[in-house]
C-alpha cells in the first residue's frame, strides 16, 4: 500500500520563478492496485514520482508504504521496498557491466551484500531461466555488456530487473516513451503480465492514453501538482481516450499525438 | 653496431633492478586504476598518498618500529588520506580533479609535518626485503621476490573482492551511480571506501620504496601520477580490460613493461631532464586513441565521468 499525505514542494522558493511541483498532494494505492498517472507537462508527475522514490526531498508532508513512514529515508533505504523503471533505458542498468550483472544487483536489492561471490552458477541459471519469459534471447547472452543491447532489450532488462524479488512498489515512469512502437508494445505486454502474476502495487506514469484506457485499476490526473481527477472501479472500465483527453483543460501537443 | 651494444648492455644489467623498482610502483598504479576504472572517479590523491605512505613508514622505521607494523600504518594513512578525497568531493560537489589537488597539496604539508624535514635516510633499519628466505638481503632478488609476492597476494584478494556480491556493488556505483543507488547500493560508502583503498595501495606502494631504497622525501610523489598513468594504459592496451579479471592485472602487466621502456629509453641515451615530457606525450596520446578513432568509425560506447 502507498500512501501520499499532503505532500507539498516548492522549487525556486521566494525567487521570481517560484514553482510549486506538489500542492499538497493526497493519494492512496491499495496493496496489489495498478494505479496509472496522466497529466500534461508540468503537472508535477515526476515530482511525484522522485518524492516517492526519495530523489526528492519534500518541503512538507509524508510518504508511507505498507505503513511504514519512509519520508526521511534516503533513495538507498527506499529501494529494499520499491523499484523503480526509468523512461531512459540508459538510466535504469550498468551499461559498461553484463546482463548477468545487473541482475545480480537487482536481486540483491533488497538485501545485504554479503562477501561471498556474486555470480554462481545457481544464480546464472535462475537468471536464465527470469530472462526466457521474455522471448528476446537475452538468456544466451548473460555475459554481454549491457551497452550492446537495443534500448528494447533494455529496457526489458529493466523491467525483469525490477519486478524481481516483488517490491512492494513498482514505479514506472513513462517505461515505454523511448521505445518504437512495436517495441513499447511488447515491454508493456511484459510489464502487465508480471504485475498480474506478482500482484504488485504499482504506479505508472504515462503520456499514452490507450495505456492508461487498457491497463491499470485506476486512473489519476494530475494538474498543478495536485489530484485534479481519479477514475476508478466500473467507471474506470468504460472510460474511452476521448474522455480522458476532455479532462485536459489544457491539451498539449502530445497528448493530440498519443490518441 | 656499438651504440646499440652498449645501449643493451646497459639495459639488460638495469632489468633486475627495474622489475624490483616496477614491482613495488605496480601498486601505485593499482591505486589510479581502482578510482578511475572502478569507480569512474579520476583521483590524484595518489601523487600525495605515496609519498604520505613513505614519510610516514619512514619515521616509525627511524623510530625503531618493526618493517611490518610500520607498512601497516601508513596504509592506514594512506586510507584516510583517500576518503576525505572522497568526501571532499561527494560533501560539497566538488570536482574529482579539484578534490584531488586540494588534497595533495594539503598532504605536501602535512608529509613535511610529520617528518620535520624534507629528508630522512632509515639506512640499516630491518625492512621487509629482509625476510625472503635462501637470498641475501639487499640484492635485487630479494625485492622482486617479496614484492612480487605482496602483489599476488593484493591481485587475488582484489580479485576475489571485485567478484563478490559487495564488490559487484561498488563496480556498479562506477558504472551508473544513479542506477547503483536505485538498486539500494549506498554511493557514499562504496565510494570513500574505494578511492580510500586506493589510497592504501598507493600509500603502501610508498612505504615499500621507502624501505626498498633506505630513505624517504617529501618529493618522492613527484610525477608518480604520470607515471602510473601511463603505466596502466600500456597495461591496458596489453591486457585489455573487458574483465574484472584483465583490469586488475593491467596495472601490474602495465607497470612491468613501463618501467622497462623507461630504463632502455635511458640505457638509448634519453636525458632524463625529458623523461616527463615524453611520458606526458604518451598518456595524452593513449587518451586521444579513442577520439581519434571515433572521427572515422561509429562512435565507440561513450565513457562516463562524474562532474
Amino acid at each position: 500500500m502507498l500512501e501520499i499525505r499532503s505532500a507539498r514542494k516548492v522549487f525556486y522558493k521566494g525567487q521570481a520563478d517560484e514553482k510549486i511541483a506538489l500542492d499538497d498532494l493526497d493519494l492512496r494505492l491499495e496493496t496489489g492496485e495498478f494505479g496509472v498517472v496522466i497529466g500534461s507537462n508540468g503537472a508535477g508527475k515526476s515530482s511525484m514520482l522522485n518524492a516517492i522514490s526519495g530523489a526528492l526531498v519534500l518541503d512538507a508532508g509524508r510518504i508511507v508504504i505498507n505503513g511504514d513512514d519512509v519520508t526521511a529515508m534516503p533513495v538507498h533505504k527506499r529501494a529494499m521496498r520499491l523499484a523503480r523503471v526509468f523512461q531512459d533505458p540508459m538510466k535504469g542498468t550498468a551499461a559498461s557491466m553484463t546482463v548477468a550483472e545487473n541482475m545480480l544487483l537487482a536481486e540483491l536489492r533488497a538485501s545485504r551484500r554479503t562477501l561471498r561471490r556474486g555470480l554462481n552458477p545457481a544464480r546464472l541459471a535462475a537468471y536464465r531461466e527470469r530472462l526466457s519469459l521474455l522471448g528476446l534471447g537475452l538468456e544466451n547472452r548473460l555475459d554481454t555488456r549491457v551497452e550492446l543491447l537495443s534500448g528494447g532489450q533494455r529496457q526489458s532488462l529493466s523491467l525483469i530487473m525490477a519486478v524481481g524479488g516483488s517490491p512492494d512498489l513498482l514505479l514506472l515512469d513513462e517505461h515505454t516513451a523511448a521505445l518504437d512502437p512495436r517495441t513499447a508494445d511488447i515491454v508493456m505486454q511484459a510489464t502487465v503480465r508480471a504485475v498480474e502474476a506478482l500482484k504488485l502495487t504499482t504506479l505508472m506514469v504515462t503520456h499514452n492514453m490507450q495505456h492508461a484506457v487498457d491497463f491499470g485499476h485506476r486512473v489519476v490526473m494530475l494538474d498543478a501538482g495536485r489530484v485534479r481527477l481519479q477514475i476508478a472501479g466500473d467507471e474506470k472500465k468504460a472510460v474511452t481516450v476521448p474522455d480522458l483527453i476532455g479532462h485536459f483543460s489544457v491539451k498539449t501537443d502530445r497528448m493530440f499525438l498519443a490518441s | 653496431m656499438d651504440f646499440l651494444q652498449d645501449t643493451l648492455a646497459s639495459f639488460v644489467s638495469l632489468v633486475p633492478v627495474t622489475l624490483a623498482q616496477s614491482l613495488i610502483l605496480a601498486f601505485v598504479v593499482l591505486g589510479i586504476m581502482i578510482p578511475f576504472r572502478m569507480l569512474s572517479f579520476p583521483d590524484l590523491t595518489s601523487e600525495g598518498a605515496f609519498p604520505l605512505g613513505g614519510c610516514v613508514c619512514g619515521v616509525l622505521m627511524a623510530a625503531g618500529m618493526p618493517p611490518v607494523p610500520a607498512i601497516l600504518v601508513a596504509l592506514l594513512a594512506g586510507f584516510l588520506a583517500g576518503c576525505c578525497t572522497a568526501f571532499i568531493h561527494l560533501r560539497f560537489r566538488i570536482h574529482t580533479l579539484l578534490a584531488g589537488i586540494l588534497m595533495m597539496t594539503m598532504l605536501y604539508s602535512v608529509n613535511l609535518r610529520i617528518m620535520g624535514r624534507s629528508n630522512l635516510s632509515v639506512f640499516g633499519s630491518p625492512t621487509v626485503f629482509d625476510r625472503v628466505p635462501f637470498l641475501q638481503p639487499g640484492f635485487p632478488a630479494s625485492k622482486i621476490v617479496m614484492a612480487g609476492a605482496i602483489g599476488l597476494l593484493a591481485f587475488l584478494l582484489l580479485l576475489h573482492f571485485f567478484r563478490t556480491e559487495k564488490g559487484t556493488a561498488v563496480r556498479a556505483v562506477g558504472a551508473n551511480p544513479e542506477m547503483a543507488e536505485a538498486q539500494g547500493i549506498n554511493v557514499w560508502l562504496a565510494t570513500i571506501g574505494g578511492v580510500g583503498l586506493a589510497g592504501a595501495f598507493s600509500a603502501a606502494s610508498g612505504a615499500l620504496m621507502v624501505q626498498s631504497q633506505g630513505f624517504a622525501d617529501v618529493n618522492m610523489g613527484l610525477g608518480i601520477l604520470i607515471n602510473g598513468l601511463a603505466a596502466l594504459m600500456i597495461g591496458e592496451a596489453i591486457v585489455g580490460k573487458q574483465s574484472v579479471l584483465r583490469q586488475l592485472a593491467a596495472p601490474f602487466v602495465g607497470a612491468v613493461v613501463y618501467y622497462q621502456l623507461v630504463s632502455f629509453c635511458l640505457a638509448a641515451g634519453m636525458p632524463p631532464p625529458d623523461l616527463k615530457l615524453a611520458t606526458g606525450l604518451f598518456v595524452l596520446a593513449m587518451l586521444a586513441l579513442p577520439s581519434l578513432k571515433r572521427s572515422r568509425g561509429p562512435a565507440p560506447a561513450r565513457e562516463t565521468f562524474r562532474e
